[in-house]
């Protein structure tokens, strides 16, 4: 009996982790296709375009290791909130930058962001499975992932003939803020 | 005390996200506008559609009101931000475009400035007229063309001033005032030219002429040869009525071979199917072409052979007046995000051809420019516009390149220019001012001298610099 509420609310925070993680690829995934278009917009070129990726690949490349132990010790969810509502706030941040160094800077950010979301999402969700049948349920999970940011590229697509790029980034803040939210339907095992 | 902490987050990003909205609204309305070169993008504060005149005074009020300049653009085929304006409202003239009155008798036409020239053409084919001068192309508006005071390629007819009656302009001051040769006549020279710098052209009357039949003739020779043939084969016969010529950009040939094609008047009826307006032929296999002979040298050679042979097979072919003033413009269109087409075009006293000819292959060589096209117009003398570029019967050099949009490319491009400017002054000539903003202060004065009196004269009109673009702001202020 203990053990079905038990596993009933960890599937519950399967699914809330699921909706959360969602809405955090969706929410970038209605911008990042037209991010060359605002780096143009903003007067670069494509050496800076290459440039600001870079930077948000480096930087998330190394902090993927110190957000990973930090995790271990601090709690996995924390990350994630804090990875969702950072990006929120960053992406209220793009509609007004008007030079390409704030860019630089901003990608910077996004990188560290973008590597506590990584890291601790697959950690958090090894966490959360449990050993035979991880496969299935990571499975599962991926599916709704996967679907939600399709459609965001896809929403995207329509959504950016209707609005400027700045609206684009208010409403994929608003969703990331929300996904942040989701976050507290998710029980954690508090690390020991 | 969680719900608390949750919804001291959910407030605290409302208004973090309540600010960012504002911050962006208190911006700079962030149009981004570009002309046909793609060199500059310039903020503006907006870009207004015009339709009415009522649109135009309004647009005046609101940037009075504002504080704020205005840039008047018609086809927006300038390339140096004649058109732009940091910050400024930019009146885009393209909807305003009615054909108000054709008198058949007189050969007059009364159009709203944003009309094209294709949309004239139409409207007078019909009635067997045609304009008397024009651009080579027909995607310019009467408005940009009598800014820019544009030539074309007769060799009887002056520059588009020639065949302005007059027009109605609107000043700074709110005022509307007709400008003729007899009416207000110190503005006529001033505005034809002018760069939009003294208010806004609203509507004109054209002087138009007759639609005809020409044949072509097609004449290849070697440009030791030009300057002869043109002068006593060519501006002696009776019967040219207009001719342009090409150079070859081939390595193997380059700036050596070329061929002059003349159209020369018929007296042979117009018939129906000549007088038809021709749409752009081929421009799917002419914009491939061009686009090898951008990327490569063997590209090159092959479109000139290929032109050679095209240009000589429309020998004695018959063409209609106003056919011959429509050929293709779209395939030069061109969208590579990284690099761009660059149009400038140098007068040359007709004498000077050679030395100037040997001077621009050197520069080019030497620096290494990717030359992609070279006409050349003949262009009377003429200097009734206060910025006249054609203070002897020249020609005029028209030059294509293509380039990469990078800083230090376009950084290169402007020395290279500077150079080619300093060779056309070298020869008494001059550049024209439509293309990019490369000259130095001191070209622009030596190429135009009465450019001071010019500026003196904006300032009198224009006393709050209401009327305000790229150029003025680089040289005038
Ligand atoms: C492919 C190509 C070929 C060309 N061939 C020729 C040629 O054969 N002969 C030639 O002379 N030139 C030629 N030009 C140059 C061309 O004539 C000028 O760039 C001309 O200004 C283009 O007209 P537009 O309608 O695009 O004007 P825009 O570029 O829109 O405007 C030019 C200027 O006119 C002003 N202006 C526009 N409308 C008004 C108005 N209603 N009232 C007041 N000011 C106004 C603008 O403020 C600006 O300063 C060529 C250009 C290109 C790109």
């Amino acid at each position: 009996m203990r053990k079905q509420i038990h596993e009933g609310r960890e599937r519950s925070a399967l699914r809330w982790m699921m909706l959360s993680q969602s809405m955090m690829t969706f929410g970038g995934g209605i911008v990042f296709p037209f991010y060359l278009i605002f780096v143009k917009e903003i007067g670069g070129d494509f050496t800076e375009y290459g440039i600001a990726y870079g930077l948000f690949t480096l930087c998330s490349a190394y902090l993927n290791g110190v957000f990973g132990k930090s995790s271990d010790r601090y709690g996995r969810k924390r990350f994630l909130l804090l990875s969702a509502w950072g990006t929120a706030l960053l992406f209220l941040v793009f509609p007004i930058v008007t030079d390409i160094w704030q860019i630089y800077a901003l990608q910077i950010l996004m990188g560290v962001f973008g590597a506590m979301q990584k890291t601790c999402e697959k950690a958090l969700l090894a966490d959360m499975t449990e050993e035979g049948r991880r496969g299935e349920q990571i499975g599962r999970y991926h599916i709704g992932v996967s679907i939600c940011s399709g459609l965001a590229v896809m929403a995207g697509g329509v959504l950016i003939d209707l609005f400027t790029l700045d609206v684009m980034f208010y409403l994929g803040s608003i969703v990331l803020f929300l996904s942040g939210l989701m976050l507290s339907g998710v029980g954690e095992k508090t690390p020991t | 005390m969680r719900r608390r902490v949750w919804g001291l987050a959910i407030v605290s990003y409302a208004l973090l996200l309540a600010l960012s909205i504002f911050t962006r609204m208190k911006m700079p309305a962030g149009e981004y506008a570009s002309d046909v070169g793609r060199l500059m993008e310039i903020r503006v504060h907006k870009v207004v559609h015009i339709e009415q005149t009522d649109d135009i005074v309004d647009a005046l009020a609101e940037a009075k009101r504002k504080k704020l300049p205005i840039s008047v653009s018609g086809a927006r085929h300038s390339q140096g931000g004649q058109t732009l304006y940091e910050n400024a409202i930019v009146l885009d003239m393209k909807g305003y475009d009615r054909i108000l009155h054709i008198d058949e008798d007189r050969k007059l036409i009364r159009v709203q400035s944003g009309a094209t020239w294709e949309k004239i053409q139409k409207a007078i084919q019909p009635l067997g007229l045609a304009m008397r001068i024009m651009q080579s192309q027909n995607l310019f508006t009467v408005g940009g063309s009598m800014s820019v005071n544009a030539h074309g390629r007769d060799l009887g007819e002056g520059p588009l001033i020639d065949s302005v009656e007059s027009f109605r302009l609107l000043l700074a001051s709110g005022e509307k005032l007709q400008i003729s040769r007899t009416e207000n006549a110190e503005l006529f020279p001033l505005v034809i030219g002018g760069y939009g710098l003294f208010g806004i052209i609203l509507d004109a009357d054209l002087r138009l002429t007759d639609d005809a039949v020409y044949k072509k003739h097609v004449v290849p020779l070697d440009y030791q040869a030009f300057p002869e043939y043109f002068r006593e084969q060519v501006l002696r016969s009776p019967d040219s009525v207009m001719a342009i010529a090409r150079m070859s950009v081939a390595p193997d040939s380059f700036l050596k071979d070329m061929f002059v094609t003349a159209y020369l008047k018929t007296d042979e009826a117009l018939t129906e199917d000549l007088a038809e307006l021709n749409d752009e032929r081929f421009v799917g296999i002419t914009k491939f072409a061009f686009g090898l002979s951008r990327k490569f040298d063997w590209g090159k050679g092959a479109v000139w052979r290929l032109q050679k042979k095209g240009y000589l097979v429309e020998e004695e072919e018959r063409i209609s007046r106003n056919n011959a003033m429509r050929p293709a413009a779209s395939f030069m269109e061109y969208a590579d995000t990284q690099k761009t087409d660059l149009l400038q075009e140098y007068f040359i006293p007709v004498d000077r051809f050679l030395p100037f000819v040997d001077g621009l292959r050197r520069i080019v060589r030497e620096d290494e420019l990717n030359l992609l096209n070279v006409t050349i117009r003949y262009v009377p003398k003429n200097k009734e516009a206060m910025l006249s570029y054609a203070g002897h019967d020249s020609y005029a050099f028209v030059l294509l390149f293509n380039t990469k949009r990078t800083a230090p490319a376009l950084q290169r491009m402007e020395l290279s220019t500077r150079r080619l400017i300093d060779l056309a002054l070298e020869q008494g000539g001059t550049y024209y001012l439509p293309y990019q903003l490369y000259g130095t202060t001191r070209q622009i004065k030596e190429a135009y001298p009465n450019i001071d009196a010019f500026y003196v004269a904006k300032r009198v009109w224009d006393p709050g610099l209401l009327f305000m673009n790229e150029l003025y702001a680089r040289y005038g202020r």
